[in-house]
Formats: C-alpha cells, sequence, structure tokens
C-alpha cells in the first residue's frame, strides 16, 4: 500500500470522499472567479464550456459554429443574421430564443467591452431562431467580436431581480453543480446538449490557484490533471517529470515598450529605433523566458497568420548603429557616458506592473541595455491600471507591458483600440499614422481573402519602420497535461479549455 | 545579581558564549560583509543566470545572474536595520506609556489600557494592508503599520512587569525616602526590565523581518530590486528548484540571528 | 457572577466603541489611498487587458464615485445600520455573502492550526520543562528558533515539495476535501506550536521551582502525582492568554498561506478588495474582523475566570 493509497483510504473512512463512477478532471489555472458578470468573469464560464457564445473561433482565428450554427450577410454588408441551433436549450431545460440572445447581447453593448465599441446600430430577433444585428458601417469582424466571452448567451433564470446574474444557467457542454467563487466550480455533462457528439468527459473540478509554484507543484503529483501557465522555471522541472506532458503554444500576447512621442526624444523616429536596437531581444528571450523562438522579430508572432510578414527585415541588436541613430539625432554623450541634447539628458520613468512575474525582470534588462548606449531610465513598479492612467494624464513615459492581441479574436479589435488615429491606452501615444488608420479601415470592410491579407502585411510594415510602440518578446502559453489525457489541445486564442474534446487514456 | 550569576555557572557562561558569537556573526555580516564582498548587488548577467556556486559568486546567482552573496550581505545590513527601526518605533511608545501608567496609575492606567485593548481588537492586518498601500515600496508606511500593530505588546509587558516590580519593598522603602521617580525607575525597575526587553526585542527583529517579507510576498512591501532578505527569498521562490542555496541563504541567516538572540536571552 | 457581568459589560462597550472607530478610520484610510479609485476598480474588474479609461469612467458612472465624500460616507452608514453591508463593487455579489464564506473558510484553517498547536505545545512543553537544559528542551528551543525564522511561504513550499517528491501526492486546491486543510494548517501552525511549546515549557519550570509544588512534595505527594495535580493548572494560564492573542495573529497571518494554497479565506478577499478598492468589502470586512476579536477576547475572559480563581474575586 503506497501512501497514497493509505492517504485515500484514510479519507474515504472519514466519508470525505465517495467512490464515483467517472474521476473529475482537474484544471488549475490562475484567474479567480471575481464576478459571475459576463463581461467580468465571464471567461472562467466560457472557457469551461458552460456558457456559450454565438460563434466560436478555429486555431487561425476564423469563425466557427458555436451556438449559432449558420449566418448570412446583407449584400450592402450592413446587416447579419445569426440563425440559433436547432433545439438548443439551456441546463434549466428551457430553449435558447432569439429574443434571449438579443437581450444577452444588448446587456453586453452596455458594459465595458469589445462589443461596446463596435459600429452596432440594432440588435433585435426576427424569427425565433434568428437575431438579426445591424451596423452602420460594414464591419467585418463582428462574428470575432461575438465569439468573446462577455457576449456570452445566459438564461433568464442566471439573474436576480436587479438584473445582476447570480447563478450560470448556460447552454453548453457542461452544467454547474457546484459554484464557489472565488476560487472553485464543478461541473458535469449537460445531457441536453445537440451542439455535437457527446463530451467522452463526464465530470471536471475548475480550482483557480494564484501562485505557479502550486501549479506546477499540483501538476506534478497528479492533483490537476490540466494545469495553465507556468513559468519557464517550473516547466522545466515538470518536463522530467513522468506522466506529465508539457505543451507551450505561441499565443496573440506581446511584450510591448510603449513610448510617449509627445517627449521630444521619443518624437524623433531614429531615437525610437535606438531604443530598439539597443535591446537584446534574444538575450531576453533565453535568460529570461526561457525560449530563444520567443524573441520578437517584428510585431506579430508568427502564429498569427497574415499579420506576421515572413519577409520583413527582423528587428535587430546593435548598440553600435543605436549610438550612431543617436548622434544623427543630435544626442552626444557627456563624461558619464549620459547622452544630452540642449543641455537636457536623455532620460526616462519605465513604468511595469508585476502582475505578470517576467515583466520586472524584462524591465531590468531593458534597463541595463539602455544605459548601455546612455540613455537612462528610472523603473517604476506600479499597479497596471497605472498605464492607462498615465496615458490619459500624460505623465507615462515608457512603458512595458504584455499585450493582448485577441481580445477579441480577430487583432483588429485591439488594433483598432491601440492604433486608432488618437493612439491608445495600451497602444501609440503621441503618434498616429494616416495611412495605418486608412489600411485598419480597409480591413473593417473587405471580407476578400487575399485584400484583407495585404492589408494584414501593411500593417506589420509601417509598424516595423515607424515603431510607435516596440516589440520585446513574444509570449509563449505553457501548459501541463497528464499523460492519462487524450486529445489535449490548446486554444491559442484562449476561448476554451477543450475539455469536451478530451478523453482519459485508460 | 541573575546576570552575574550566569558568568560565574559554567554552563550558563558557555550559553552566553555561543549566543554571543551566533549574534556577533551575522551583525558582522552586515557591518563588514558590504566592504569585504566588493561586487555590486544589482549588477546583472543575463548570460549567467541562476549559476552554481563559483569563485566569482561564493554562492551562486540569482535569476538575474546577480551574486548571491553580495545581495545577502548587503541585504544583511538593510534587513536588520530596517528590523532594528521597526522594534523601535514599536518598543519607545510601548515602554515610555507602559511605564507611565504603571507609576501614575489610576484613570491613566484605565484609560491607556483600555485604548491598548480597543486597538488590539483593531484588526492587524488590516492596518497594515491599508497603511502599506498609502505609499507601496516607501519605508515610511511600512514601520508606521508594524509600529502600530506591535507597540500594544510592548505597552502591555512593561505596564504588567513595572507594576510588579514597582509593588516591591525595595521600591516602597525608596519613596519613603523620598527618593526622585527617575531613581527609583533606574535603580529598581529598568534592572528587572532588561531582560523582558531583550526577549521581546529578539522576536521582535526576527517578526519584522519576516513581515516586511510576507508584505513584499502579497505584493505589499518593498520593491526589487532593493537587496532585503524578506524580497530576496521572494523573488528566488520561483527557482527553487534550481536555486535551492539562494532561497535559504535568508532563513539561515535569520535562524542564526534568532537563535543567538535566544540563547542570550533564556534566563 | 458580578465579575463575569462586568467582563463581559465591558466588553460589549468596547465592541461598540470599536465598530465606530473601524468603520471610520478604514473609511478615512480608504479614501488616502493613492491611485484613481475607478482605474483600479476597472482593473480589477475587468482584467490588465481590458482596463482602459473608458472602462473607469463608466465604473465612475456606475457606482457615483464622483459624488462627495460625506455622502459616500453617511450612506454607508444608514445602511450598515439598517443590517446592509451592501455589494462588493468588484464582483457585484452581496458583501455578507462572500464575508460569510471567507470567513469561515478562515476560521476552520485558524482552528485547525490552534488545534495543532494546543496539541503538540503541552505535550513537547511538558516535556522540556520536566528537564530544563535537557535534550528536549535545547532541541525545543531550536525548533521554536527556526520557525520563526523561516518565512510561512518557504515553509509551505518546503512541505508541498516534500509531499510531492516522497509521496508523489498533494492535498491542495481541494476545499470539499478535508484533506487539503492538512498542508495549510501545518504551515500555520507548527510555529504556533513550537512557541507555545515554549510558553508551556516555562510554565512548567516555574511551577516546578514554585513554593507550593516543593509544599505539596513536602506533605508526602509523590513527584509525579505533584506534578499531575499542579502543573497542567498553573502551565496553562499563560498558555491559554498566548493563544488567544495568537489566534487573533493567525486569522491575520492566513493571507500568505491562502494564497500559497489557494485557500478562499478572508485574508485573500481583504488584499483584493484593497487593491481594487473595493470599499463596502474592505469595510464590512474590517468591521466584522473586529467585532470577532472582540468577541475573542470576551471568550478568553471567560476561559481564564475558569481556570484561574484567583481572578474571580
Amino acid at each position: 500500500m503506497t501512501p497514497r493509497d493509505l492517504f485515500c483510504t484514510i479519507a474515504m473512512l472519514l466519508g470525505a470522499t465517495t467512490a464515483l463512477a467517472q474521476e473529475p478532471l482537474r484544471v488549475v489555472t490562475p484567474f479567480e472567479i471575481a464576478s459571475l458578470e459576463p463581461s467580468r468573469g465571464g471567461f472562467n464560464f466560457t472557457r469551461m464550456e458552460v456558457a456559450e457564445t454565438l460563434v466560436g473561433a478555429d486555431d487561425e482565428g476564423r469563425a466557427v459554429p458555436g451556438l449559432s450554427t449558420a449566418w448570412t450577410l446583407s449584400d450592402d454588408r450592413l446587416t447579419w443574421r445569426f440563425t440559433l441551433r436547432a433545439r438548443a436549450k439551456f441546463h434549466d431545460d428551457t430553449p435558447v430564443t432569439a429574443e434571449i440572445v438579443a437581450q444577452c447581447l444588448e446587456r453586453a453593448r452596455s458594459q465595458p467591452g469589445p462589443l461596446k465599441d463596435a459600429p452596432l446600430t440594432e440588435i433585435r430577433a426576427v424569427a425565433p431562431d434568428v437575431v438579426e444585428i445591424a451596423t452602420s458601417t460594414p464591419f467585418m469582424p463582428l462574428p470575432a467580436f461575438l465569439a468573446e466571452s462577455s457576449s456570452q448567451i445566459l438564461a433568464p433564470s442566471s439573474y436576480d431581480e436587479t438584473g445582476a446574474v447570480r447563478r450560470i444557467i448556460g447552454s453548453g457542454p457542461y452544467r454547474i453543480t457546484s459554484l464557489e467563487p472565488p476560487l472553485r466550480f464543478e461541473v458535469e455533462r449537460f445531457e441536453g446538449w445537440t451542439g455535437g457528439a457527446k463530451p467522452a468527459i463526464e465530470r471536471a473540478i475548475y480550482q483557480a490557484v494564484g501562485r505557479k509554484e502550486t501549479r506546477a507543484l499540483m501538476a506534478e503529483s497528479g492533483q490537476a490533471d490540466l494545469a495553465f501557465t507556468l513559468d519557464p522555471a517550473g516547466t522545466d522541472r515538470l518536463r522530467r517529470a513522468a506522466g506529465v506532458a508539457v505543451t507551450t503554444k505561441s499565443i496573440p500576447r506581446v511584450i510591448t515598450l510603449k513610448l510617449n512621442a509627445h517627449l521630444p526624444a521619443f518624437a524623433d523616429v531614429r531615437v525610437r529605433r535606438a531604443v530598439s536596437l539597443a535591446l537584446d531581444r534574444e538575450g531576453i528571450a533565453s535568460a529570461i523566458l526561457r525560449s530563444p523562438e520567443a524573441a520578437a522579430t517584428q510585431f506579430f508572432p508568427p502564429t498569427m497568420v497574415g499579420w506576421h510578414v515572413p519577409g520583413l527585415a527582423p528587428l535587430r541588436h546593435d548598440p553600435a548603429e543605436a549610438r550612431r541613430l543617436l548622434a544623427e539625432a543630435g544626442w552626444a554623450p557627456d563624461a558619464q557616458g549620459q547622452l544630452v541634447k540642449d543641455g537636457k539628458p536623455l532620460h526616462a520613468t519605465l513604468r511595469s506592473y508585476a502582475v505578470r512575474p517576467e515583466l520586472p525582470v524584462v524591465a531590468a534588462a531593458i534597463q541595463a541595455a539602455e544605459r548601455d548606449i546612455g540613455i537612462d531610465l528610472d523603473i517604476a513598479m506600479m499597479n497596471s491600471s497605472d498605464i492607462p492612467a498615465g496615458h490619459r494624464d500624460g505623465t507615462l513615459e515608457m512603458g512595458l507591458i504584455a499585450r493582448n492581441f485577441s481580445l477579441v479574436p480577430d487583432p483588429i479589435g485591439t488594433m483598432l483600440a491601440d492604433f486608432g488615429p488618437h493612439g491608445g491606452d495600451w497602444g501609440a501615444m503621441g503618434w498616429a499614422s494616416p495611412q495605418l488608420t486608412e489600411t485598419l479601415q480597409a480591413l473593417q470592410e473587405t471580407d476578400a481573402a487575399q485584400t484583407r491579407a495585404a492589408l494584414r502585411g501593411r500593417v506589420s510594415e509601417i509598424l516595423q519602420t515607424e515603431l510607435p510602440v516596440i516589440p520585446v518578446a513574444w509570449y509563449e502559453l505553457r501548459v501541463a497535461a497528464s499523460k492519462r489525457l487524450d486529445g489535449v489541445s490548446i486554444d491559442p486564442f484562449e476561448l476554451s479549455y477543450r475539455i469536451s474534446r478530451m478523453r482519459w487514456a485508460d | 545579581m541573575r546576570r552575574a550569576s550566569a558568568f560565574i555557572e559554567d554552563k550558563r557562561s558557555r550559553g552566553v558564549w555561543l549566543g554571543g558569537a551566533l549574534v556577533a556573526l551575522v551583525v558582522l555580516t552586515a557591518l563588514v560583509g558590504p566592504v569585504v564582498v566588493t561586487a555590486d548587488p544589482n549588477r546583472q548577467d543575463l548570460l549567467h543566470v541562476l549559476a552554481a556556486p563559483s569563485r566569482e559568486a561564493l554562492l551562486g546567482t540569482d535569476h538575474l545572474g546577480r551574486s548571491v552573496l553580495a545581495r545577502l550581505v548587503h541585504a544583511a545590513r538593510l534587513s536588520l536595520s530596517l528590523g532594528a527601526m521597526a522594534v523601535a518605533t514599536a518598543a519607545l511608545p510601548g515602554i515610555g506609556l507602559g511605564l507611565a501608567t504603571a507609576f501614575a496609575g489610576g484613570w491613566t492606567d484605565r484609560l491607556l489600557t483600555s485604548l491598548a485593548d480597543a486597538i488590539l481588537a483593531v484588526p492587524g492586518l488590516i492596518l497594515v494592508l491599508l497603511i502599506a498601500a498609502l505609499s507601496p515600496g516607501a519605508f515610511w508606511p511600512l514601520f508606521l503599520g508594524l509600529s502600530l500593530t506591535q507597540w500594544v505588546e510592548w505597552f502591555r509587558m512593561t505596564r504588567a512587569a513595572s507594576r510588579s516590580a514597582l509593588a516591591s519593598p525595595a521600591v516602597e522603602a525608596a519613596r519613603l525616602l523620598g527618593f526622585s521617580p527617575w531613581h527609583i525607575l533606574r535603580r529598581h525597575v529598568f534592572p528587572d526590565l532588561l531582560p523582558l526587553f531583550g526577549t521581546l526585542g529578539a522576536f521582535g527583529l526576527g517578526s519584522a523581518v519576516l513581515a516586511l517579507g510576507a508584505l513584499g510576498f502579497i505584493g505589499f512591501g518593498l520593491r526589487p530590486p532593493t537587496p532585503e532578505w524578506g524580497l530576496m527569498m521572494v523573488e528566488m521562490l520561483p527557482y527553487w528548484n534550481e536555486a535551492p542555496l539562494a532561497l535559504l541563504m535568508p532563513p539561515v541567516c535569520l535562524l542564526t540571528l534568532i537563535l543567538g538572540l535566544q540563547i542570550l536571552a533564556r534566563r | 457572577m458580578g465579575r463575569l457581568a462586568a467582563v463581559l459589560g465591558q466588553r460589549l462597550v468596547q465592541a461598540v466603541t470599536v465598530a465606530v472607530v473601524v468603520s471610520l478610520l478604514s473609511f478615512a484610510l480608504v479614501q488616502l489611498l493613492p491611485g484613481d479609485q475607478a482605474l483600479l476598480i476597472a482593473q480589477r474588474r475587468y482584467g490588465d487587458d481590458r482596463v482602459t479609461t473608458a472602462a473607469a469612467e463608466a465604473v465612475r458612472a456606475e457606482l457615483g464615485l464622483d459624488r462627495p465624500l460625506a455622502l459616500q460616507l453617511a450612506e454607508w452608514i444608514g445602511q450598515t445600520v439598517s443590517g446592509d453591508l451592501g455589494r462588493s463593487l468588484l464582483s457585484g455579489a452581496p458583501v455578507w455573502e462572500e464575508i460569510r464564506d471567507q470567513l469561515g473558510a478562515t476560521l476552520t484553517l485558524a482552528g485547525a492550526a490552534l488545534g495543532l498547536a494546543l496539541l503538540l505545545g503541552p505535550v513537547f512543553g511538558g516535556l522540556a520543562g520536566l528537564r530544563p537544559g535537557g535534550l528536549a528542551d535545547r532541541t525545543g528551543m531550536a525548533a521554536a528558533a527556526a520557525f520563526r525564522a523561516v518565512p510561512s511561504f518557504v515553509l509551505g513550499l518546503v512541505l508541498m515539495v516534500g509531499c510531492t517528491v516522497l509521496f508523489g501526492w498533494l492535498p491542495v486546491g481541494d476545499s470539499s476535501d478535508g484533506l487539503s486543510l492538512l498542508l495549510p494548517a501545518l504551515t500555520l501552525g507548527l510555529g504556533l506550536a513550537a512557541t507555545s511549546a515554549r510558553i508551556a515549557r516555562d510554565g512548567v519550570v516555574a511551577t516546578l521551582r514554585s513554593p507550593f509544588f516543593a509544599f505539596a512534595r513536602l506533605k508526602g505527594l509523590s513527584r509525579t502525582a505533584a506534578i499531575l495535580r499542579h502543573v497542567p493548572r498553573n502551565a496553562a494560564v499563560p498558555l491559554i492568554a498566548y493563544l488567544a492573542v495568537s489566534f487573533a495573529f493567525l486569522i491575520e497571518g492566513v493571507v500568505v498561506v491562502e494564497q500559497i494554497f489557494a485557500w478562499p479565506g478572508i485574508g485573500h478577499a481583504l488584499t483584493h478588495a484593497i487593491e481594487g478598492r473595493d470599499v463596502p468589502m474592505i469595510q464590512a470586512t474590517a468591521l466584522t474582523l473586529s467585532l470577532f476579536l472582540v468577541l475573542l477576547n470576551a471568550l478568553t475572559d471567560l476561559a481564564l475566570l475558569l481556570v484561574d480563581p484567583r481572578r474571580r474575586g
């Protein structure tokens, strides 16, 4: 009898566990159930496939059927019609109707979130199973916006009398059996789901665990069957553990340096290029992120097909060239090697935040690299909300951030917010390009595949030459899965943990 | 008398020597360490991160390639002074008010005692977290928070101990002879209180350093790259598997210090 | 009995005073905290990726954060007096429900740690105290120092790694399972057990040296009988006083342990509330915790009255 058996026997004698037909699948992530409100903590329930959105997205970001199985676009490209899945019903056995869907989408639109900024004019039910959405201008990325978790569809019984969400009654393949926010909920297979083949996993437990060390140890000991968002140090140990398979997947999240181009120094593209040339991206990627492929040679990672341009001249590490550019821009080193122009030193405060543990470390590496070419940086570790706050009041000089380009599974959503004519809280600051604005506008309106590819490439080229925001490294999602699980796959857009596609190996 | 006998009795004097040596070791590290270990504690070397001990870095390097030894000795200086400051900010008001109430008695005593009771009922956690959040990463809110929660302990212990000292026949005699309160304090009360202060101080110092680390752990404490023992442990925690030495050195230093102080303070 | 009533009456007065002071203090401190409240709430609500100035403006309008402070305070007092603690600004759920669940989790954890200390402390302390300077005494002292030197986040990690490597098993993050209480309770309780063993030891030593113990021996009681008769009662008084104070510290010490072991307790909730400037949640937590501490003090008074006849006066 192993110690584990012994403990389990004791536990059973104590009545702490009960015998069950099939073991539950245990999912461990750092994300707490901060709220049941779709726009706040709703992603937990779409990822666990409790709540559904009208459409989903495949690994390339293309729209795939969700709660809606088919959709059409009018000839003027202003009116969309989404047909709901036949016999779709909520977990309380009430039918999913177009009326309910329209109400949920209206609610999502009234809350902060991607849908709020989309050019929608009307959402209405035109038949019991058809929802019509009208836009003021052609808006091709609409399906991607509807795939985002705040657009999830909940049954009317989910709300209390004040209109707040108190239960999650969704329509997905799993239904909630116990809900214990902020850290845990349990689900079981919903037998009335009509969206596809019956999932093989019958029960699952979602557990939020804040510390990455704990998550890694839970995966190693078999206490977690799927552990998300592991750090490089923890993954190296897990790779050697028996019974655990580690998968890494490049996701559309990029560590970038946001520059305030209102400042005279950073208004000069030569200085921005010099800042970029000073960075040893490969060093940062291999020493800190432990993945040499994570070094950003351009804005978008290769997984973002179309946006990533294979032929683009890569961003380089070349301090000599950086010094040459700075000299050309009029910055000369003083006795201590610190760059000065018109009596003013080249100095900036770099704001970052510690929620993402690699950011402080990358910030320290950037500070050392820039000091080498004579740019003096102070690091201020703050709350992530200090980035938009500093953008708004103009006090932000430089920010090191991890920007997610898949808030909706089409990066255009984030690009519009970040690189519009007035910049964006998490994007350009004091920099705008009419060409970029035009290109993004065109991308919104066209649906011809060829034109779209060309336009996306254009966006990347403009960003590469102008560097209003400097990419540093691409993100990788590290996941540990038990070898007892078959059919594990990782969604680069983090829309779903895909447990309905998995099964137990034995 | 008691202290004198400690030196006479062989077994006890051995304890004093051992305790003294342990404390001196840590204090010397803090005082002399930064002079002897010349490496810059903040100098990064991304090509040699989490390296094993070598001639350049006797205790290896941390996740940014900084010398663990250099950080450890610099941190010793900061942690000890931070801990001592925290103890002092808690001890001074605590001792002062404790003595005052013991002397004055009456309504002063009742007022201050119930105030201390009331403060003890205010959740210290909330106080420390709120105050630490006032000015993130700064020293003063940490001191203020720790002091506000810890002075009550000093106050209560001082009051209790000095009351029993004041009740002794010797003090009564001194009062009758017309000696000043200051004289009574110096000759009769302080000698009795010193061992107590030693114990409270030893534990207070350890708790203060750990409290700083705990605050850092939950994101309310000092900010990197400050070399400080608590923060070093927090920073090295993710690398426990690859650089256990770097993670365990600060607790070892702290253990040496606390063990030494505890042996010294033992009656 | 008169003494009993006096003690309880005093604690009742204290409860009211503390409630008022804590409410006003926490309100004032929250207002002093740096940063734009609306932005911080938006960040906690919608996450790092979506916190924008637009979201912050929506939050400001929804919650009426630009109303005068006095008005906000008056509203909160009115609500609280009528028994309504309001809703969390972050989750939107009633504050009372959140506190009820989280305080329960924390009390379970702190109670388990205290139980551990009560179980181990007197046993090891007694062993050490019966032979001062002996092996048990020295080991006990080293252990107490060690647990004071190792922060709980390191101790917790060591326990988890030990469990994983030795048993290939880790009872963490499964609050429906009683076993998951084991490691966090050990992390919290070991240090407490070591210190309470020291206190028990000192109590035993003091009793053994006391005149009444010598008298009991003179009366002709055997050493064992004298020990059994006098030591537990006398050593218990400082131990109860210490454990009562530590229980308060335990509830507070749980923050770190809760984070490592993913335990859904009050410390965890409080750090989130402070970071997200969730005023109703902070105030209600402060109020509940302080009233709980007063209750705890009252219970300690009662326990000491029962154990120690001298206090009954």
